[in-house]
């Protein structure tokens, strides 16, 4: 397959260019490309194959290519929750505000499902619960950043826009059991995907079950968002950009386009984040702004496209 | 080969009122039954309560071959019972060939692809329903005549033994409405049971065993189109006075309104 290939060859060109770039260029010693550089290229792959996984099932189960892993309230419950740790525990920043955004990403993912109701509820429901969540999320962390010391708020601010920056290999260790848990559920029923994107009634009609599938495919989503959230903050615009464009190109069919999109997650990510480390050097700017840059305007592209009725269903 | 049968079935939307109630009815084998009735009467509400549907209530019983419906695991009722909604949700970046083997999915594991047998099914049927030049095309690009046969053949590569279908023939011209029909005669010649909802009478009258006449969510006829086709009670069905009449020689019906001069 074409884009399978290119795909690797980029992700492979992508590990070999970041192992030789950072402050210290080609002449860093082997430690710091161990330790340093491939750890977080290691990060950026398991980030990137997540987010744009939980972004191709979500929109696939949603039937709305406008979803993204962050639809279901993700970021906002991450947000209010690792925000609140920076701001209130001294000290505890870094490792506790990840698991902490994490869990606040699972906990808004169930109150949005819960709130969107438990039947046959179509994808618009769960999408303007998500966007309610997110705004309410969106509030309480302004109101905590208004109320934050000055060097806190530069801690929550940071925290936000997401970073892969240097921290060895235990945020890769952190998200390592999520991206596995919610890949592994995700790869054994991209065909049940394929019918959740046909519509509830077909899939049933065809032997799925389709409450049960949908509550399993949104808990995988928000495993793998929430894991990766926690691990290197909300980083935007994978998730909906990677599936997308590769729906383009490969098709719709799930069960191509979920693995491609692990991969095409993971080349976007690695790649900005040498674009991270180069941009600004010595310095480096956060991953976040880097893929809200690619991101942005494509999205505002995809807006501009869908005027025309040609790219959205429902 | 297995018939349905409806013992006093009523069936609607949660908190709401029965859409159709106190359905009795029996297709059998080999069959084609016609579903008729005026816009909201319950033809659609009353396939979708077949299917039995977790987001419908529905009250009776549904027997496949004697079996209660309910107790059959979905893998079950997907290999014996295939159902085409009336607008089914394009599947968004999805070809027609794709599409079509959508329906092999209850033969197969949850990730598996598509075997040779799935793609043979597949193009027999894209073959009969005169898709198979459109096979790589987007379903989203297609006019809605097309849609509707991508849908009918991903139904039809299910290898159901009873067909349920809403409107089969919505936005069909004359040729591909008439190709429908004998496509479903075939199906009904290897003893497939088909159960169709329609306002097209006089396309597809003619290839019915039996029609059932909805209004209102109850079932007002139910016989041989002959009995059920009379113009005083189509007139009195529909609101609207009707004229039927029927063709000895093609076996054909012909509804108009208005009476005849």
């Amino acid at each position: 397959m074409n884009v399978l290939r290119r795909l690797l060859l980029l992700l492979l060109l992508g590990v070999l260019v970041s192992a030789v770039t950072g402050p210290m260029g080609p002449d860093a010693p082997l430690g710091v490309v161990l330790s340093l550089r491939l750890s977080r290229t290691a990060l950026a792959v398991l980030a990137g194959a997540s987010l744009a996984v939980a972004g191709a099932v979500l929109q696939s189960v949603l039937r709305n290519v406008l979803a993204t892993p962050y639809t279901l309230g993700v970021s906002a419950g991450a947000g209010v929750t690792a925000g609140a740790v920076i701001l209130f525990s001294a000290g505890l920043s870094g490792y506790w505000a990840g698991l902490a955004g994490t869990a606040g990403a699972l906990v808004a993912t169930a109150l949005v499902a819960s709130l969107a109701g438990r039947g046959r509820s179509d994808g618009s429901t769960l999408i303007l619960a998500g966007v309610t969540v997110n705004v309410l999320g969106a509030s309480l962390l302004l109101l905590m950043e208004y109320l934050s010391p000055a060097s806190r708020l530069m801690e929550i601010v940071r925290w936000m826009m997401g970073d892969l920056a240097a921290a060895g290999y235990s945020r890769v260790f952190f998200l390592l059991p999520f991206s596995v848990l919610g890949m592994l559920l995700i790869l054994t029923r991209t065909g049940t995907l394929n019918q959740m994107l046909a519509g509830e009634e077909l899939a049933e009609t065809r032997g799925v079950n389709t409450r049960r599938e949908r509550a399993v495919m949104l808990t995988a989503s928000a495993i793998l968002a929430g894991g990766t959230v926690g691990a290197v903050g909300p980083v935007g615009f994978v998730g909906l950009v990677v599936p997308h464009i590769l729906r383009r190109i490969a098709g719709g069919d799930c069960r191509k386009l979920v693995p491609l999109s692990a991969l095409g997650g993971a080349v976007l990510l690695v790649w900005s984040d040498i674009l991270s480390r180069v941009a600004v050097s010595p310095g480096e700017l956060p991953i976040g702004i880097i893929t809200a840059l690619v991101g942005g305007p494509y999205f505002l592209r995809l807006l501009a496209g869908s005027r025309s009725g040609t790219d959205l269903t429902d | 080969m297995p018939e349905l049968t409806l013992k006093g079935f009523s069936a609607g939307y949660p908190g709401r009122a029965a859409a159709v109630s106190d359905v009795d009815f029996t297709l059998r084998s080999g069959e084609i039954w016609g579903l008729l009735g005026p816009n909201g009467a319950g033809k659609s509400t009353l396939l979708k309560g077949i299917m039995g549907f977790p987001w419908l209530w529905s009250s009776g019983a549904v027997l496949v071959d004697g079996m209660p419906m309910k107790r059959l695991t979905g893998l079950e009722r997907a290999s014996l019972v295939g159902y085409l909604p009336q607008e089914p949700p394009v599947p968004q970046g999805m070809n027609v060939r794709e599409t079509v083997l959508l329906g092999r999915h209850p033969f197969r594991s949850p990730w598996s692809t598509d075997s040779a047998q799935d793609r043979e099914v597949s193009l027999k049927v894209m073959e009969q329903c005169e898709i198979l030049h459109l096979a790589d095309r987007l379903v989203s690009n297609l006019s809605g005549g097309e849609k509707r046969l991508v849908f009918l053949a991903s139904v039809l590569t299910q290898k159901p033994s009873v067909l349920l279908l809403d409107e089969p023939g919505g936005g069909l011209d004359y040729r591909h409405t008439a190709m429908l029909w004998e496509i479903l005669e075939g199906l009904a010649g290897e003893g497939v049971s088909v159960f169709a909802s329609t306002h097209g009478l006089s396309m597809s009258g003619e290839h019915f065993s039996g029609a059932l006449l909805l209004s209102g969510g109850r079932c007002i006829a139910s016989g041989t189109p002959g009995e059920v086709f009379s113009p005083e009670l189509m007139s009195r069905v529909y609101g609207i006075p009707l004229s039927v009449t029927h063709d000895g020689g093609t076996g054909g019906w012909l509804v108009t309104a208005g009476r005849p001069r």
